[in-house]
C-alpha cells in the first residue's frame, strides 16, 4: 500500500540546514495498523505530513497504493489526498461553526457527492463511531473523545486507502484514549491501513506493528502482539 | 455557485463579523449611493436645459435672411436678402420628403384697442403650421387654420397677457379688436410655458398681414420641423442642405453667415449633450474614486478573515479541497458583501430620487433621476469591484500550506 525508498528531508532554518528525514525505507502493506515512535524532533510528524502529501519530499521515492507521488501540484495533491487519504489530528480540528454531521460529510463535499447522499453517507459513519444522537450538534457541544470521534469518522468518510493519525490520543485522558484506540483497532479489523504517529508505549501497543524513529532514521521495526483497548474500556 | 454550504461558510463569517461586515459594506454602499446621486444630478440639470427648449419643436430649423457681407455672384456686399412667398413653395417642392410643418413669419407692430383699453403689441404673422412649430398652446378658441388664411381673414390669435390687458374679465373669443384701427376678430388665447413676454404677442394669418401692408409677399423669417425621426447627423445633413440651397437661390456668398443663417435647434442639443456628458464623465469618474475607497475597504475585511480562517483553510485542503475551490469561496463571499452593500446604497439612491426628484423643477435642474441602465451598469461594476476586492485575499487564501496553517496550533 505505501512504499518509501530512501526519503531525505532537509529544513533551512536562516543558514543551517536541519536533515529530519535521513534516507526512510520503509513499507506498509494493506490492512496494516502501523504505530511510528519517536521523541520530539526524530522526525516523526515530518514523515507522517509527506506520506500525507502535505509537504514534498526532497530526494527519494515515495508510492501510494502503486502511484508515484512526486512533485504533485496543488491541485493534483488536493485530489490524491481527497481520494487516498484520511487524517486525524491531535487537536481534531473540526470546523468549529460546523455541526457534526457536516464537518464528517465535508470530505464528500469536496468529492462532489450530492447533498443527500452526503448527509447519509455522514450520518452513517457516526453512526459507526457511536454518534449518530450528536449529529446535530456543534463540536463546541461534544466532549473531546466524542470530537475525536467525529474526526474518525470524517477521515473514513471519504473511504480513504489508508488513515493517517497524529497523536490521536495526544489531547485526551487515558480511559477516553482507549476508546479512540479501540475505535481505531475496529477500523482496522474492517480492513483498513492505518498509521499511528504517538509517542506514549500503550497506545503503540495496541497497534500490530512498531516503527521506532530516532535522528530521522529507523532504528527499529517489529510486529508485536496487538493489546486490544477493549480490555481497558 | 448556489450551493448551500458555500452560502453557509459566508453567513457565518458574517455573522461572526457583523460590525466589521457592516462597516465595510457601509463604505461600498456610500460610494454606490454617491455616484447614483452624482449621475442623477447630471441628468437634472440635462432635463432642466431639455426644458427651456421644449416650448419649441426640438426638430425645428430656422431659417433667417440678412445683409450680405460679401460680394458675390456679381452683387456687391451689404445687399439685404428678402424671402417671398415664393421661398416657402420653393422648400415644400425641393424637400416633400424632409419637412414636416413649414411657416413664414411676418413682423409688425399693432395699437390694439378694445373699447377703453389701448396697448401696443408685437404681431407676429404666421402660416397655421406655426402653432405647432412653435407648440403655442391655445386655451380657449382655436389657432389660426387654412381657411383664414386662404381668405385673409381679419383675425386674431392673442397672448394671455393681451387679454388680460384688452379684456380684463371679458371673454375676448369672438371680440372685435382694433389693430392699428383696422377691426379684428379675436378667435383664440394662447399661453407659452417658455416665456412670459411671449404671452404679450398677437398671431394673424400671414395673408392679411401682407395685403394690409401694401400687397406685398415679403416674410421675415421661415420655420420648419423635419421629420422626428431624423437623428442628429440626419438633421443636421439637412439643415445644411437647406442652407446651401437657400443662399444659391438668393445669390449669397456659400460661407456667408451674415446673408442667410439657418438655425437648427439640433445643433444646441448637440451642443448640450456634449457638455452634460463631460459632466457625467465627472460625475462618474468622483463616484468611481469614492467606490475604490470602498473596495480597498472590502478587500481589507478579506485579508483579516483570510487570517482568521487559516487554519479551516488547511483542514480543508488535507481534506481535499482544490485551490480554485477556495478562491472561489473567497470571491464569492467578497462579492455577496460588495454587492449587497451596493445594492442598499442604489436602493436608498433610488428611493430618495423617487420622492425627491419631482420636486426639482427649476429652469437648471429638473426631475433627477437614473436610468435603467446606470443602475444595470452599477450592478456590473459592483460585482466587478467585488471580484477585484476578494482577488488578493483569495490567491492568498489558496496559497495557504496546509501543513503551515495545521501547525498555526
Amino acid at each position: 500500500m505505501i512504499e518509501i525508498k530512501d526519503l531525505h528531508k532537509s529544513y533551512k532554518m536562516g543558514s543551517n540546514s536541519l536533515h529530519v528525514l535521513k534516507g526512510i525505507n520503509f513499507s506498509v502493506e494493506e490492512g496494516e495498523l502501523v504505530a511510528i515512535m519517536g521523541s520530539s524532533g526524530s522526525g516523526k510528524s515530518t514523515l507522517l505530513n509527506i506520506l500525507g502529501m502535505l509537504d514534498g519530499s526532497d530526494s527519494g521515492e515515495y508510492y501510494l497504493d502503486g502511484v508515484p507521488i512526486k512533485d504533485l501540484s496543488e491541485k493534483k495533491a488536493a485530489q490524491y489526498r481527497n481520494k487516498f487519504l484520511g487524517f486525524v489530528f491531535q487537536s481534531f480540528n473540526l470546523i468549529n461553526y460546523k455541526s457534526a454531521l457536516e464537518n464528517v460529510a465535508l470530505p464528500l463535499y469536496y468529492q462532489k457527492v450530492g447533498r443527500r447522499e452526503r448527509q447519509d453517507k455522514a450520518l452513517n459513519y457516526l453512526d459507526r463511531v457511536g454518534l449518530k444522537e450528536w449529529a446535530t450538534h456543534l463540536p463546541s457541544e461534544l466532549s473531546g473523545g466524542q470530537k475525536q470521534r467525529v474526526a474518525i469518522a470524517r477521515a473514513m468518510a471519504a473511504e480513504p486507502k489508508v488513515l493517517l493519525a497524529d497523536e490521536p490520543t495526544g489531547a485526551l485522558d487515558s480511559k477516553t484514549s482507549y476508546e479512540v484506540m479501540d475505535l481505531i483497532q475496529k477500523i482496522n479489523d474492517d480492513g483498513n491501513t492505518i498509521l499511528v504517529v504517538t509517542h506514549e508505549k500503550d497506545i503503540a501497543h495496541m497497534c500490530k506493528r512498531i516503527v521506532h524513529l530516532r535522528d530521522g532514521v529507523i532504528v527499529e521495526d517489529t510486529k508485536i502482539e496487538q493489546v486490544r483497548a477493549q480490555e481497558y474500556v | 455557485m448556489f450551493d448551500r454550504d458555500i452560502w453557509q461558510e459566508i453567513f457565518n463569517t458574517i455573522k461572526k463579523n457583523k460590525l466589521r461586515t457592516f462597516l465595510t459594506g457601509f463604505s461600498v454602499g456610500w460610494a454606490i449611493f454617491i455616484l447614483v446621486m452624482l449621475l442623477a444630478s447630471v441628468n437634472g440639470m440635462q432635463n432642466g436645459f431639455y426644458s427651456q427648449f421644449n416650448d419649441d419643436a426640438t426638430n425645428s430649423i430656422i431659417i433667417r435672411p440678412g445683409t450680405t457681407s460679401e460680394a458675390y455672384a456679381g452683387f456687391e456686399a451689404g445687399r439685404r436678402v428678402q424671402f417671398k412667398n415664393e421661398d416657402i413653395e420653393f422648400i415644400e417642392k425641393s424637400f416633400p420628403e424632409d419637412f414636416v410643418e413649414i411657416s413664414g413669419r411676418y413682423y409688425a407692430n399693432a395699437v390694439a384697442r378694445y373699447k377703453a383699453e389701448t396697448g401696443t403689441y408685437s404681431v407676429q404673422a404666421v402660416h397655421p403650421d406655426h402653432q405647432i412649430i412653435e407648440k403655442t398652446i391655445v386655451i380657449s378658441g382655436r389657432f389660426i387654420n387654412e381657411a383664414d388664411h386662404v381668405n385673409k381673414a381679419k383675425v386674431a390669435v392673442i397672448g394671455r397677457k393681451v387679454a388680460e390687458d384688452l379684456f380684463d374679465k371679458e371673454d375676448p373669443i369672438g371680440q372685435f379688436a382694433e389693430f392699428n384701427g383696422l377691426p379684428f376678430k379675436v378667435i383664440g388665447v394662447f399661453i407659452d410655458e417658455g416665456d412670459d413676454n411671449a404671452e404679450r404677442r398677437i398671431y394673424a394669418p400671414i395673408s392679411t398681414y401682407q395685403r394690409i401692408y401694401g400687397n406685398t409677399n415679403d416674410i421675415n423669417v421661415i420655420l420648419l420641423t423635419y421629420n422626428p425621426n431624423y437623428d442628429l447627423t440626419k438633421a443636421l445633413e439637412f439643415s445644411d442642405k437647406l442652407e446651401t440651397i437657400m443662399k444659391r437661390r438668393h445669390k449669397v456668398a456659400p460661407e456667408d453667415q451674415a446673408g442667410i443663417g439657418v438655425w437648427n435647434y439640433a445643433e444646441a442639443f448637440d451642443d448640450i449633450s456634449s457638455f452634460t456628458s463631460v459632466l457625467k464623465a465627472i460625475g462618474i469618474g468622483v463616484g468611481f474614486l469614492i467606490l475604490i475607497a470602498g473596495i480597498v475597504g472590502i478587500g481589507n475585511i478579506m485579508v483579516f478573515t483570510i487570517k482568521e480562517r487559516t487554519k479551516e483553510i488547511g483542514i480543508r485542503k488535507a481534506l481535499g479541497a482544490r485551490p480554485n475551490q477556495i478562491v472561489n469561496l473567497v470571491l464569492l463571499e467578497s462579492i455577496f458583501i460588495t454587492a449587497l452593500s451596493g445594492f442598499i446604497g442604489l436602493l436608498f439612491a433610488w428611493g430618495i430620487l423617487a420622492i425627491f426628484g419631482p420636486m426639482f423643477n427649476t429652469p437648471a435642474f429638473t426631475n433627477p433621476n437614473v436610468s435603467a441602465s446606470t443602475v444595470i451598469t452599477a450592478t456590473i461594476v459592483l460585482i466587478i469591484a467585488g471580484v477585484l476586492a476578494g482577488l488578493i485575499p483569495a490567491l492568498k487564501a489558496s496559497n495557504v500550506k496546509p501543513i503551515v496553517a495545521l501547525s498555526d496550533k
